[in-house]
Parts: C-alpha cells; structure tokens; sequence
C-alpha cells in the first residue's frame, strides 16, 4: 500500500497548490521539449507531393493523414481534374516521413483548405511538364498535343499512353513550376469532371473485403512480439512495484522490460499478453481521491471571484443586470471512444535507425519525438502513416509509438502495442470538463443588449498529455486557444464580454472534435434559444433578426434548415415531442444549421428527425462531405443525451463500451442534408456540425419540458 | 484441432486452442477483417460467424470453434463477386474511418442470412450492439434495406 499519505502526494504532484511549481517548470525548460511541426504547406513542399510513375500512374503523396474524414478521395479528386484523367489513375499514399517534406498535423479541418489547392498546382504544374516531355519524345509542338484519360492526344486520339510516357524517370515537378501553375480548380465549374462527384472512402473495397492491410494492427513484421505497458490505474498514480512471478507460467510470456519509470510486458501472443496482464500484481501509490463532482467543482464557474484571467472580447459597456437570461452550463469529461485503439508497430534496424508503422494525425511529431527521446537523428526515424479506426483529435500526440519503440529497444524485435480499451480510457486524453455562466439581456424588440459568457475549463491545446511540467508551467499565463474556440457568438449585440479561465485538472484534458467549440457553442446556443423564449419569440427569429450582418452564410444555411424541416409549419411543441434550431460558424470559415425533431418515450428522450444545411465553400466529393455532417450531428446527440466519462475514487471508471453508452443505430434518424456552396474555395468540414447538432437536440428538449437544458447529457426524463 | 475457415479446412497448433478467436484470425491466419476494438465484446468489432451464428471473437475461445465453420469478412464474397451486404455497404458508401464496418457486416450479413425479410425493430435489436463511432447509423440502416431487396430480387 501506499507509504506517502493522499495530502502528501497532492503536493508532490503539485495539485494541493496553486498551479504548478516554478521550481519543476524551470527544471524541465532545460530539456528543450520536442514541439510539433507548425509551418503551413509551401508550393516547394507540393512539388514533391506528386509524380508520374513509370506504370503509368501518378502517385499522390498525401501530406493530410486519413481517419475517415475522407481527405484521401478528395486530393485524388482534385489532382485529376487538373490532369485531365479519372482518379482511378492517381495512386494515393498515405503521409510517410520518408517521402515528403516536414508536414504539420492534419487537425481543425484543415486538410482540403490547406492542402487541397497545392495540389491542385502540383497537378497543374505537372500536367504541363508532362505535355512538354510528350512533346520532346514525339518531336511534336506542345500546342498540338492534349491530355486525355490514358494519355497524350492528339486530334483527339492518344498517341502515347501515360505507361510508355513513364518509363524513364518518375516525372516531377519543381517548386517553381507549382507557384507559377494555374489550376482550374478555383477557375469554376468549366472543365470539372472528378470534382464535385460523390466517391465513397478511398479503399473502401478493402474496408467491405479485408483484401489488403490498411491500419496499423494490419502490419505484420518477421519476429514480432506483442507489447503491453503496465500503467497506474489512479489518475496521477505511481507504480511502485511489479510482480511478474504469476505471468511466468503462461505459455508465450516473454517477459517485463523496465527503464526507470516505464514498464511493460512482452509476448509472442495477444492472448498470452492479455493473460499475464490479469495475472499481474502490482503496487500502486494511488493518486488523489478525484470524482466527476470533484472535477466539476474545478471548472466551476460560478465560484470564481474578480476578473477573468482571459478576455476573448470585450466590446466596454458591460451591463451590471439584471438579465433577460442568466445560465450556468455544465459539459462534462467526455472520451474520443474510437473503435481502433491506438497501435503501433516498431522496429530497430541493425543500424539503430527506427521505423514505425501508426495510424497518427502528426506523423512527424511522432517521427521528431521519436528520434529525440532515443537521441538519434530524425532522419534515422520513418514513420509509416496507416489508415486511422478514428482519429477525432485523440491521435494528435505520441502515445502508442512511444510505447511500442521503448519496448522494441529494449527486447531487441519488433514489438506491436495496441492499447487495450481500458488504456484508452485510462491512459487517454478526454474533451475537458467546462462550466459557462452565460447572460444576456434584449430590448423590447428582440435586440440583444447585453452578451456576457465567462467559462471555465480544463485545458486543450496545452494539453498535460503532451506537455511536461516545464511547458504546463510556460503556458499556464496563455490563453489556450483551443479552449477559447468558437466562444464569440455570430449575434451583434450592443456590448460583448466572452473571457474564460484554464485550468490544470488532475486528469489529462485535450483536443476532441471541434475542440472548445462544441462546448461553447452549446453554450451560445442554448443562451439564445433562452432568450427568444424569455422574449416569447420564435428562435428562428431571433436568431434570424440577431445574426450580424457579415455572417450572410450563417443565415443561409439557418433558413434552408429551417425550411427543409419545414420549422415554420411544424406542429406546436407538447410535452412528447419537441423541435429545436442551432446554428454555428466553426474557425470562421463554414457554417451550419440544424433542426432536430425530439419525441419521449418510456425509453427516453429521442431524436426521430434532424435536418441540417451545411457550407463549407466548394465542395470536393459532396458524399464525403455529408458522411462529415452525418458524423457531427451524430456527435451532437451523443453529446446531448449519452455521453458522461466518469471518476471515481481517483480513477476513470469505464473499463470498456459497456459502461461508456455511444450512439447506436436506433438512436439516429433519417438525416436530411443539404449543402450549399458559398464560396469559390474549400473550407473545411470535419468539425463543422458539431457547432449545431448538440444544441439543436437540446433545445428541442427545452421546448418539449419549457425548462432549459443546463447539464449535458440531458438526464434522461 | 481443425476448422472450416472460409470453406478451407485449416489445422491448428495445439499451443493455440486457448487463445481468443480474434487473435488466432489475425495473428495465425494473418487476416484483416475482424478487428480489436475492446477485447470484452463490447464493441462487435471482432464479428465472425460460426456455423451461422455472429460470435464476437475476442471473447469467443479457439477451443470452441473446433469442427465448427468459421466465416470471416474475407469469405463474404464468393467467384469473385462481393456479397449482396459488401455490395451495399459501397453503393450506399456506408464506411468513413471503417474500422468498425466488419463488425456491421458481419452482423448484417449473420441476421439476415437467418431472417432474410428482418423489420425495422429487429435490425436494430442487432445492430445496436455494434458500435461505430463516426455516425455511419444512417447509411447503415439504408445498406441493409438495399441488401435486403437485392437478396429477395435475387431468390
């Protein structure tokens, strides 16, 4: 049993304090943390993104890893167009360290925004090299000769075939050749054949036939052995002995590998590995004795005296009250749950060098992070980016790979480590807690006066997961901005005052999708929907009346919303059945609208129809786009009515999705989606939805019971 | 001992009869299909069929398939042609991360193998204890309607 009492390891942990020590910070500053690559992609990088090959395929490196967000199809479909062939010819690679240049993590819905357009000008640039190689070999005028689905044409017939033109050489493009290239992707709709086309998921056929290994579990290597890690089962617990004496009699068990801190087991089996971990006995200094109520208490809003220690905007004028409308929020714990857990495969080589297969969203902050923790050079690292079971944010950090790479140095073979789903609730990193108190006020016509969102919150880009206590400490005096996301509602008001408070938990907090703006968002939702009933005004209408001006798309998908679930006509709302509206803009970039029908049953709160209207710019494959919105709004009622990660007595509880409820089948309706195209560009739509579909089930439930929703999940009447 | 996996006979080692069935497909028969997604049967990630029951193979012994036919999401499809429920799963583009989508499958497939004309109400008692994260729900519901008919237009 512990020796240490709970008080006295409180404070050797830091939390019984305020904060975190200046001493511990200024030790760890030394160690030069590894930081994640940050530079935005470069017309250099997509020149190497993007080749001819000599089997007559153009082979697309993608720099934007694929969890399902369907990133792959949408570059295929893209670089086609440009090329002027079928995205059946264009070969799509996964992100590999070895292949491209540095490329940052693929988060924030970013991928098609940032990346789609490159290599839209890789493509376009290398059409041209093409045609110009064509010409030299055929001895013909460039201006003679076209690009046609299997070839080069001329008057129409191919004349030489992409398999003869590759022969040689991969056909590349230069950096220069990209920045000065013209893609007619932004041109319009003229000339557009792949993009715009629905496509389901790149390598669907072997996700419905098993055919070909896609994830890292997938990945076999001669004389691998299986990896498990032994971790303290208390939040902030410390192993303090291990005893392997039981796991020596199961057949296949290899052994315990320790250095310092780390500890894990080895096995030529899964089923042998599984069996040693049960027979295992370890000793633990639990943690401190943390419950969800606990937590709840940290991030309590309302507690909080004097001033906010971050302001998001404060337009002056604040009013004292009172208020049309004053709420207190709270968003619980909540976990990524995807169905993969994390899995990497490592191997050293003879040489020392490291290569790793993982499905990751940063696969060179896994590669740097590597290579820095081993004290090799980066480029003795390659990590092989697999297919993501679901990334969701969770697959931001380094975790498996470490994992996997520690114990393969240490037992000399590859080592596969596939978290069990207990280490994914337990070791994993979980969508923070967050309190909001909430008030607003209007004039007599509807005119917000008065916007004041003061929220608390565990942390999200300054994560704990990833962060040692060196960079928690030189972060702890900066507003996190992934908890700030999406806090400034779309609504103009006389005087606006959003500002926020982090805060370290005791449990590792970070980025889940859509990051603050599925909380904050709920949030303004809700508040507004308040209000409008507070006013005894249709909360299309008031929503409709408050959107300020420059927000033009917000509106439009908030109208076509509504008309599609046809809100105006909508029976009135009784105590069985109810409706409600959300709306939101994610990163200032896209925009979304949703209308949830909810109905009571013995079984509880139902959503039996949900409608949204969705714009995220122009859209590359609208199929993949609506498998986004379907996913978000799926999100949303997960959000609304299922999901709560619990603690208790120092430990997150679930051990498995027995005791963590997701959405299931006969909890999601017939979606209607419907999407508009705003601008001539791609935006994003990995995370829009998220911003309405929660508030939208929740508000239908206020208009159902006429009581607003201030906890999520809704308890389950 | 010996199984039928996917209509071949296979022999299996004796040190490996104990082992969970998932990890014997995956790691012994180097298969693809059926995934770890909990390890408790929680998830129905790790769907197979044995001798036309879905079984959630990550707690479904080795021992317990011996003389028993064992279908995985590789032996769905037979000639070269993809079953009815493949073929719906891509027509009404069902997957997004796909990770979950064997164990959709394969419970699609089992049910409606054994109640071909399945109601609404039926389908959901199954399928909701395969989870899928992404929210595919939607597009699941409407693959198995589309399986359906085709199954019928083709008895």
């Amino acid at each position: 049993m512990p020796s240490l009492s709970r008080r006295r390891f409180l404070i050797a942990l830091g939390w019984g304090v305020a904060g975190i020590t200046a001493v511990a910070g200024g030790a760890a500053w030394a160690l030069m943390p590894t930081l994640p690559p940050r530079n935005a992609p470069t017309p250099a990088d997509a020149s190497a993104w993007l080749s001819l090959r000599p089997d007559g395929f153009f082979e697309l490196y993608s720099s934007r890893a694929e969890m399902g967000q369907g990133i792959s199809m949408g570059l295929r479909q893209v670089a086609a167009d440009e090329l002027g062939i079928g995205v059946d010819r264009v070969r799509l690679v996964q992100p590999d360290t070895s292949l491209i240049p540095v490329a940052r993590s693929t988060v924030g819905s970013d991928a098609m925004r940032e990346t789609g357009v490159l290599v839209a000008r890789a493509a376009a640039a290398l059409a041209g090299a093409v045609l110009r190689e064509a010409a030299r070999r055929l001895g013909r005028p460039v201006a003679k000769l076209q690009l046609a689905p299997d070839g080069i044409a001329s008057r129409g017939e191919t004349i030489l075939t992409f398999e003869e033109l590759g022969t040689d050489a991969p056909l590349l493009v230069t950096a220069e050749d990209v920045e000065t290239a013209t893609p007619g992707l932004l041109a319009g709709l003229d000339g557009r054949r792949e993009v715009g086309r629905a496509y389901p998921t790149y390598d669907i056929d072997a996700i419905v036939t098993g055919s070909r290994p896609l994830y890292a579990d997938d990945i076999r290597l001669q004389g691998m052995v299986f990896g498990a890690i032994v971790r303290p089962q208390t939040l902030g617990g410390r192993i303090l002995g291990i005893d392997v004496s039981a796991c020596r009699s199961v057949p296949g068990f290899l052994g315990l590998y320790r250095d310092g801190d780390f500890a894990g087991l080895v096995a030529s089996r899964r089923g042998a590995l599984a069996q040693a971990m049960g027979v295992l006995v370890i000793e633990e200094e639990e943690g401190p004795d943390i419950d969800s109520a606990a937590l709840a208490g940290m991030v309590d809003i309302v507690g909080q005296s004097g001033g906010l220690e971050h302001s998001v905007l404060d337009t002056g004028g604040a009013s004292a009250g009172p208020f049309d409308v004053d709420l207190t929020l709270t968003v619980p714990l909540a976990a990524h749950a995807s169905i993969e857990p994390r899995t990497a495969v490592a191997r050293f080589d003879e040489n020392g060098g490291l290569e790793v297969w993982t499905g990751t969203q940063d696969p060179f902050f896994v590669r740097d992070s590597l290579a820095d923790a081993f004290g090799i050079g980066r480029d003795e690292v390659v990590v092989h980016g697999m297919r993501m079971g679901g990334g969701f944010g969770a697959r931001t950090i380094v975790a498996a790979e470490m994992d996997a790479a520690r114990l393969a140095r240490l037992c000399g073979r590859p080592v596969k480590v596939q978290w069990s789903r207990s280490d994914e609730f337990r070791a994993g990193f979980h969508r923070p807690p967050s309190s909001h108190q909430i008030r607003l006020s209007a004039d007599a016509a509807g005119r917000l006066t008065s916007w004041h969102h003061a929220f608390r919150s565990g942390h999200i880009i300054f994560t704990s997961a990833a962060m040692g206590p060196g960079l928690q400490f030189g972060t702890s005096f900066v507003a996190d901005p992934g908890v700030a996301r999406g806090s400034v509602p779309p609504y103009a008001t006389q005087a606006t005052q959003v500002g926020f408070e982090d805060v370290r938990l005791p449990v590792k907090t970070g980025p889940w999708r859509g990051l603050g703006a599925a909380a904050n968002h709920w949030a303004v939702e809700t508040a507004i929907d308040a209000l409008a009933r507070a006013k005894g005004i249709d909360p299309l209408d008031m929503r409709l009346k408050s959107i300020k001006r420059e927000h033009s798309r917000l509106s439009a998908v908030l109208t076509a919303a509504a008309e599609m679930a046809g809100w105006r006509s909508r029976p009135e709302d009784s105590p069985d059945q109810g409706w409600g509206l959300a709306c939101g803009i994610y990163k200032d970039m896209s925009y979304a609208a949703a209308v949830a029908r909810v109905t009571r049953s013995d079984a509880g709160y139902r959503v039996t129809g949900l409608w949204c209207a969705h714009d995220c710019g122009l859209v590359i494959n609208p199929d993949q786009v609506r498998a986004q919105v379907e996913g978000n709004l799926v999100w949303g009622m997960g959000m609304a009515l299922k999901e709560e990660l619990f603690v208790d007595g120092g430990r997150i509880l679930p051990e498995s999705f027995f005791d963590y409820p997701l959405p299931v089948l006969s909890d999601v309706p017939d979606i209607e989606i419907r999407l508009i195209e705003g601008s001539h560009e791609p935006t994003g739509a990995g995370e829009t939805a998220i911003v309405c579909g929660t508030a939208a089930v929740t508000n239908a439930v206020a208009a159902m019971t006429g009581r607003t929703v201030t906890a999520l999940p809704v308890k389950q009447a | 001992m010996r199984i039928t996996l996917n209509r071949q006979t296979a022999e299996l080692p004796d040190e490996l009869v104990e082992e969970p069935l998932l990890f014997v497909l995956r790691d012994h028969f180097g298969l693809n299909g059926p995934r770890f997604g909990c390890g408790v049967g929680s998830c129905g990630a790790c769907t197979v069929v044995v001798d036309g029951q879905a079984q959630r193979s990550c707690v479904y012994p080795t021992s317990a398939a011996d003389r028993r036919e064992v279908l995985t999401l590789e032996g769905l499809a037979q000639r070269g042609r993809l079953h009815p429920v493949q073929q719906a799963w891509i027509e009404e583009s069902v997957p997004q991360c796909g990770y979950c989508q064997n164990g959709q499958i394969m419970a699609a497939f089992a049910l409606l193998a054994a109640r071909p004309d399945a109601g609404p109400a039926e389908i959901e008692a199954v399928m909701d204890g395969v989870l899928c994260r992404c929210g595919t729900h939607a597009r699941i519901r409407k693959a198995i309607a589309r399986a359906q008919s085709r199954m019928a237009g083709d008895a």
